[in-house]
């Protein structure tokens, strides 16, 4: 595995930023700041996960964070009534559901052969709105939920004595690595990924080679769909209440930080470690204002630049390639 | 270990019984709507032969091929493979039998690497459910030895060269166990040191015992290296020659049915002082000092290798890659030209190699592409308006004035064949009224018929002292058009040969050599050789295409 040069670009913006931080405010070089982002970033690190492989297999999908809300809303609605309190069972439902709305998804995408970013978008307002006629816009607090969801999203796999109290390391590492792992494994040992990808290169090639583009999309947009419901499942553990309008309107940052991890747009290009990154770096600044004293709108500002700035140099690597290769756009004027 | 090798390779390529392989189209016709694109095809594909298949554009060639790899199903006949009769094959069934097809867009995953390009097929068709990269990389490996290249496995293949896809896309049919292999004009997009590399690696796959069958209007890669040449005009085939009983006037014949030459140019016109001038015009990492002056009713064609510079050269005078010192002169006054639109004012056209993608809009009519250059002259009136019927009117005149064959002018560009696709692009240049005109590869992947057509209309612009800069990397293209030949090397101009020189029967032999060693030659042409001269002069056109408007039915 080679790292790529916009990756080793990303950890040194990382690494400088930091470093900026913990100038103005020392408190921010502390073990507490990493565990911190790795409980709050971890949402968003799976449900990247799932954004990237869509993305490989030359779609997109914005209707992830609806799936996320709607499989885990209606999987507490059925608990509530049924009165299970397990979160295996939370976990279980919201996954199924998850699942349903990206196949739903896939094949609206490979029948209708519109912009998957429409159909998304589409769906995304579909689902919450079928969720909200048939189970409900009630809001489920701390006292009504089982307990065990508290004690998942805020239990610790280690703890540290820290200057004020105990600190730890959020249990919620553990699904975000499996899921990981799961991923890179699915993109790079299996001739499914290697499908997906081909198609994200060329439908028309892979198809020249007897994949089955159909299939390969069912499986892309039915894992974001699973990854969905266990990243709705983490989150609404995390907050420890379920609320009926949270997490839409989230979903293009997670976007953002796919495309500022070096994710190809248009298919076929993308790595693990890179979209990990542009999450990373996304929740880094999110979480770093409070320590630079800054308000909650400077992080929208801060990601503008980081974007524009990502795209910027992929833009610029193409034009240089493109130089080479002897082909110049007419520059408009 | 080499001689395992061949036997190893050689073995599949025949049959049970220790025939050599063979694959024979019997009485396939195949029509579409009313139009009979193959009418009655019988046809022998051999293991270690080169075949050729030769055809203008629509004469039913690529219809085969797409039949034989199972794309198309036909209306009647069979296909023997081995032995084996199919009434209709499906691509599954095609592949299985080894039969694989190279198309012009080569197929190939621009985001993986050169090693899993070539295995991947080959694993998917095993049916592979998990990736070994070991064995991604030893099935590329062992292909690559096949062939006698060596590249690098891990390169991301966007960055790769033409050439090397074009090799990639070849050890990806061999990995998929290829015994017949189809390449449709394999080596319009590369330069002359690839083509031979690539003719190379035909030869040898030949040996092997694969039988090798390709789709080439480049007649002298034709007969370097076709054992049997197959002609098809209209749908029929014409007859099965071996290469060595053809020439290519003979050949031609056969393709079109007519006597087709390319008449000399001469130049006619009076003027002396050059249209353009360019003193010293460099950019660094592309050309240097490069000193050139074109005169109206000048064809001066422009040869030189890939990277030589003449490419660039020649889009830094439209205006799309602006130099970095230097002056070029127009008319006398030093101009500045960093666009497109400055190029256009200064009276400069450029027809670019890559037709379909850089001078035509394939889903509009040709009536828009031809007027797409003067869209400005169309719009009339304080709101501009846009006057569709002079779009109409100027559209019709282009179809009748350079011949451009369509049904109408509403007809989608992309559904004409490549010649006329060309005329459409030139038409929309000629618009603009153009006086120096830069045609770069105007004849890549065009017919013969086509080819003089456009050869005549670039001559008959000069003779009405338009001046045009001719790149080619066809020798004789330039012979035959241009009154001067500049030859690039190494981002310089190294010679530039006079009408005195270019009246030599042997020049074309001394350019070839020229380019390909990069630097002047002193001993090779002979002065002499006068009585020669009729030989390259001796060529008439049939029919003076520019006023032949029978077939296009708009002109009536």
């Amino acid at each position: 595995m080679q790292i790529e040069r916009s990756e080793v670009i990303l950890l040194i913006i990382i690494a400088l930023y930091a470093l900026g931080v913990a100038v103005v405010n020392p408190a921010f070089l502390s073990i507490e700041t990493v565990f911190d982002l790795v409980r709050t970033s971890s949402r968003d690190i799976i449900l990247v996960m799932g954004l990237l492989l869509i993305m490989l297999s030359g779609g997109i999908d914005i209707s992830f964070m609806s799936m996320a809300l709607v499989g885990s809303y209606c999987a507490t609605v059925i608990m509530m009534r049924y009165e299970f309190s397990s979160v295996a069972v939370l976990i279980t439902l919201a996954c199924c559901f998850g699942l349903i709305m990206g196949l739903f998804n896939a094949l609206l995408v490979s029948w209708l052969k519109l912009p998957p970013f429409i159909i998304t978008l589409g769906t995304m307002n579909l689902f919450h709105g079928l969720m909200a006629t048939l189970a409900g816009t009630r809001t489920y607090g701390a006292g009504i939920l089982p307990p065990s969801f508290n004690e998942f999203g805020s239990g610790y796999l280690l703890e540290i004595e820290g200057e004020y109290g105990v600190i730890g390391l959020s249990v919620s590492i553990i699904p975000v690595a499996l899921v990981i792992v799961l991923t890179w494994f699915i993109i790079y040992k299996t001739m499914l990924g290697r499908g997906i990808v081909a198609i994200g290169n060329s439908e028309e090639a892979a198809l020249r080679l007897g994949f089955r583009p159909l299939w390969l999309r069912l499986f892309a947009y039915g894992y974001i769909g699973v990854l969905a419901g266990l990243a709705g499942s983490l989150y609404i553990c995390q907050v420890n209440a379920v609320y009926p309008d949270k997490m839409i309107g989230e979903e293009l940052m997670v976007v953002a930080g796919a495309v500022i991890g070096g994710t190809s747009i248009s298919g076929g290009k993308g790595k693990i470690f890179g979209a990990i990154l542009g999450i990373v770096i996304i929740y880094l600044l999110k979480s770093t204002l409070i320590f630079l004293g800054l308000s909650a709108s400077w992080n929208n500002l801060f990601v503008g630049i980081i974007l524009v700035l990502s795209l910027s140099f992929t833009a610029y690597q193409e034009k240089m390639r493109n130089q080479r290769h002897l082909l110049f756009k007419v520059e408009s004027r | 270990m080499q001689e395992q090798d061949s036997k190893a390779t050689s073995a599949p390529c025949r049959d049970l019984k220790g025939r050599p392989l063979l694959v024979e189209a019997i009485g396939i016709t195949k029509t579409f709507g009313g139009f009979t694109a193959l009418d009655d095809i019988n046809l022998m594909f051999k293991g270690g032969e080169i075949h050729c298949l030769a055809g203008e554009n629509g004469s039913g060639k690529s219809t085969l091929v797409k039949i034989i790899s199972g794309a198309y199903t036909p209306d009647k006949g069979s296909i023997v493979i081995n032995g084996k009769s199919y009434s209709a094959l499906n691509p599954a069934q095609s592949m299985a039998e080894g039969i694989q097809v190279i198309y012009q867009d080569l197929a190939l995953f621009e985001h993986m690497s050169v090693a899993e390009n070539i295995a991947l097929g080959r694993l998917r068709e095993n049916d592979q459910r998990l990736i070994n990269w070991k064995k991604v990389d030893a099935i590329a490996q062992a292909q690559l030895e096949r062939i006698g290249v060596q590249l690098d496995l891990r390169q991301e293949l966007r960055e790769a060269s033409i050439s090397t896809k074009q090799l990639v896309a070849i050890c990806r049919a061999l990995a998929m166990d290829a015994k017949v292999l189809f390449m449709d004009e394999p080596t319009t997009a590369l330069s002359g040191r690839e083509v031979d590399r690539l003719l190379e690696v035909m030869a040898d796959l030949k040996k092997s015992g694969l039988a090798v069958i390709f789709i080439s209007h480049k007649l002298d890669e034709v007969f370097r290296i076709a054992n049997v040449v197959t002609v098809f005009r209209d749908g029929r085939k014409i007859g099965d020659f071996p290469s060595g009983d053809l020439n290519a006037r003979r050949l031609s014949y056969y393709m079109t049915g007519k006597e087709i030459s390319y008449p000399k140019y001469q130049r006619v016109s009076t003027k002396q002082e050059s249209f353009v001038e360019i003193h010293g015009l460099c950019k660094k990492n592309m050309y240097q000092d490069i000193n050139l002056s074109v005169r109206p009713g000048d064809i001066m064609g422009c040869i030189g290798l890939l990277g030589s510079g003449r490419t660039e050269l020649a889009l830094s005078l439209f205006g799309l890659n602006p130099p970095d010192g230097g002056d070029i002169i127009i008319n006398g006054h030093k101009t500045s030209i960093n666009s497109p639109s400055a190029a256009m004012e200064a009276g400069i056209a450029l027809l670019p190699e890559d037709r379909s993608t850089e001078g035509l809009f394939l889903e509009r009519s040709v009536a828009v592409n031809a007027t797409a250059a003067i869209i400005d002259k169309l719009c009339h009136g304080w709101f501009k308006c846009f006057d569709f019927r002079r779009e109409r009117e100027c559209a019709r005149q282009d179809i009748c004035d350079i011949n451009i064959k369509t049904t109408s002018e509403q007809k989608l560009a992309g559904e004409l064949s490549g010649g006329n696709q060309q005329k459409v692009v030139l038409a929309k240049w000629l618009a603009t009224k153009p006086r120096l005109f830069i045609m770069d590869n105007p004849t890549v992947g065009i017919d013969i018929g086509s080819k003089a057509e456009i050869y005549e209309t670039a001559q008959s612009l000069a003779r009405r002292d338009m001046a045009v800069l001719l790149l080619s990397d066809e020798v004789e293209e330039l012979t035959a058009n241009c009154n001067r030949i500049a030859i690039f090397a190494r981002g310089r101009i190294i010679e530039i040969l006079d009408e005195k020189r270019l009246a030599d029967p042997h020049i074309g032999s001394y350019i070839t050599k020229v380019v390909a060693a990069g630097r002047r030659l002193d001993d090779v042409v002979s002065a002499s050789a006068d009585a020669n001269m009729q030989q390259i002069a001796t060529v008439v056109t049939v029919d003076a295409p520019l006023r032949d408007t029978k077939e296009s039915g708009v002109c009536k």
